[in-house]
């Protein structure tokens, strides 16, 4: 049997999160067993003019109920069109697709890095890593936005019980300016071995990458591109490898090691 | 009442006239993991150049209306690695596998073909006459002298059928279509993408580092069953129809036109099951038109 399923799902649950960020629930997913920190799904919008799928990283999902939640920003057309639907509107849903993050070791401090809508698969992680025991003291959570409404889902965040480092570049929360910032505080403050996961604009996956190869900490970033097809036949979502050629970032990634993607 | 979806392609067998479009199901080896290959009609793998090719820089693709733009660039592993990966791993699929081949000159289509012709697994070669994204293979696909020629030679080294893909981007469709004809083509495909471009309006650049690409999808549909038709008229030989097939509903209508065979290409991009769709609907269709074969259809399109 296929681990990819492409089929007709129902929106069950629509929250506006303000500043144009929306959670949906989507069911049934009758893959929701097996899904993986850093996957995605890639979501049509039946009956519009949107021709393309539209990616998103899975936020939680519940194999019990066969139900996953995805978090977006409005950001164009797609989007938009999204946003403007309702509970039990029909949607496509191919997915899960791309690899996962590989999980850190039991003596390694994580700092989990979110910048934006990049929140999504790191919340993922961090909670996948508290349901299997991993201390949650070495668990720190960056939480990068422009201002403190951008920062989405805190609550849930912090009912992980994990550290929440959160950064605002209007300095309305947490830290004032770039998540890379507040990063080098703390970690020059600790010791010890460390693993670092980031998911943001791609500007801050270039800052955390320089940073993480400076500091020589290893690591995994999870990328974006544009993606027509999401499970690497069209040979468009493409980014250039360090080592030469390209890679398919829908298949070959979204995840990638630090250092390993020119971006 | 079971209904024969079986069609005739130059003397080779298809279970069922949907096939996948080069360039837009790889190598097969990720549809594979969806379906079984066993269910398509035929499948058209990347066009393959005598040596790996990168392709161009990203963004390589941008959405339009109703379907997109690319400038991918010919990315493929090159002959040696097609036969020795990519050709194995077809092999244990019923499916006929069409090999397309392009290349910058004429002896590259030719040397890639002969070392083809070895492989049984390459039932039949498709000739890419006609990618907008690189020079050479333009200069064939506009000059039918040229593309009669190309033809000929291939033929010499290929024992097996020879299908010739035309562009649309050329003054007159139906004159490189005999020409291939009379080259020994044993079947034409029709239509590989339309020259286009999109701008983004904030950077005031072209969306692609191609600066052009080509358009495929829905949009061009009516464009290329058009030249379906014209085609039909003009020559014997089968043709196939492409472009902007995504549902079963189109491909009757590339029937009815006059197409023996249709390749889905962006279409698979939103729905990589689609050909399952689509044999399906074909099926359905039939019976409900009490015709037994898809064959009835072929050119029943009754004009006005
Ligand atoms: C792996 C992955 C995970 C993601 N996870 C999230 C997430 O969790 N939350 C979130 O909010 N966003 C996420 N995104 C980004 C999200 O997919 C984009 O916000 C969305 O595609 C924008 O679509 P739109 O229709 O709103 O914008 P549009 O304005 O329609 O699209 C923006 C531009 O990109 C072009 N475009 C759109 N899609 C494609 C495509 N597939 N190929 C080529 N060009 C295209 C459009 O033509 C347009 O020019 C993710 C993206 C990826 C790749
Ligand atoms: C991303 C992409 C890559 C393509 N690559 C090739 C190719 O390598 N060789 C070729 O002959 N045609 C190529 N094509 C053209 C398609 O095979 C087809 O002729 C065209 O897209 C029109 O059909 P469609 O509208 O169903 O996509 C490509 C098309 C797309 C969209
Ligand atoms: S989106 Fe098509 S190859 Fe990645």
């Amino acid at each position: 049997m296929s681990k990819i399923v492409i089929g007709y799902s129902e929106i069950i649950k629509k929250t506006d999160l303000g500043r144009g960020n929306f959670i949906m629930e989507i069911a049934p997913f009758s893959k929701a067993r097996n899904i993986k920190p850093g996957q995605f799904v890639h979501i049509r919008l039946p009956d519009t003019n949107v021709f393309f799928r539209r990616a998103f990283s899975i936020y939680d999902y519940s194999p019990e109920q066969k139900t996953i939640k995805i978090i977006f920003k409005v950001f164009g057309r797609g989007t938009k069109l999204l946003a403007g639907l309702h509970r039990g509107d029909r949607l496509d849903v191919l997915g899960p697709l791309g690899n996962g993050f590989r999980l850190p070791g039991r003596r390694e401090t994580v700092i989990l890095v979110a910048g934006g809508i990049g929140m999504p698969p790191i919340y993922l992680l961090a909670k996948i890593l508290t349901e299997k025991g991993f201390d949650q003291k070495r668990l720190l959570y960056f939480y990068g936005g422009a201002t403190r409404d951008d920062l989405v889902e805190l609550k849930k965040i912090r009912q992980l019980g994990v550290r929440v480092y959160p950064a605002t570049e209007d300095g309305s929360l947490g830290f004032r300016g770039l998540i890379t910032g507040a990063l080098v505080d703390v970690i020059d403050s600790r010791q010890g071995k460390f693993r670092m996961y980031a998911c943001g604009p791609e500007g801050m996956l270039r800052a955390v990458d320089e940073l993480a190869g400076k500091m020589g900490i290893p690591g995994q970033l999870s990328l974006e591109a544009p993606m027509p097809c999401g499970i690497g036949i069209c040979l468009g979502c493409i980014k250039p490898l360090r080592v030469g050629g390209y890679t398919r970032i829908c298949r070959e990634g979204p995840v990638y090691e630090i250092g390993e993607v020119i971006l | 009442m079971s209904v024969d979806l079986s069609v005739e392609i130059a003397g080779v067998r298809l279970s069922n006239p949907i096939l996948t479009a080069s360039g837009t199901c790889g190598y097969g080896e990720e549809l594979a993991e969806l379906y079984d290959l066993s269910h398509l009609g035929g499948i058209v793998t990347k066009s393959i150049t005598i040596s790996p090719r990168e392709g161009h820089p990203p963004p390589r693709t941008t959405e339009t209306s109703a379907g997109m733009l690319n400038a991918i660039g010919l990315a493929n592993v090159g002959v040696d690695r097609f036969i020795t990966e990519k050709l194995a791993f077809l092999e244990k699929f019923r499916t006929v596998v069409v090999v397309n081949v392009a290349g910058a000159k004429l002896q590259e289509y030719v040397d890639i073909c002969a070392r083809l012709a070895d492989c049984p697994r390459a039932d039949m070669v498709e000739l890419n006459f006609s990618c907008p994204n690189v020079e050479a293979g333009m200069e064939i696909a506009k000059s039918a002298s040229l593309a009669e020629a190309a033809v000929r030679e291939i033929k010499r080294v290929f024992p097996r059928p020879v299908i010739a893909k035309l562009s649309p981007n050329v003054t007159d469709i139906t004159e490189i279509a005999r020409a291939c004809e009379a080259g020994g083509a044993g079947a034409l495909a029709l239509i590989n993408t339309l020259v286009g471009m999109a701008v983004d309006i904030e950077s005031r650049r072209p969306r692609l580092t191609n600066n052009t690409g080509g358009l495929s999808g829905p949009a061009i549909k009516p464009v290329a069953l058009n030249m379906v038709h014209q085609v039909y008229n003009t020559v014997k030989i089968p043709v196939i129809g492409i472009g902007g097939i995504v549902n079963w509903q189109d491909a009757v209508e590339f029937f009815l036109c006059g197409a023996t065979a249709v390749q889905v290409g962006t279409g698979l991009f939103v729905e990589p099951d689609a050909p399952l769709k689509i044999v399906r609907g074909l099926k359905k269709y039939l019976s409900d038109k009490k015709l037994n074969r898809v064959t009835e259809l072929i050119g029943k399109v009754r004009k006005y």
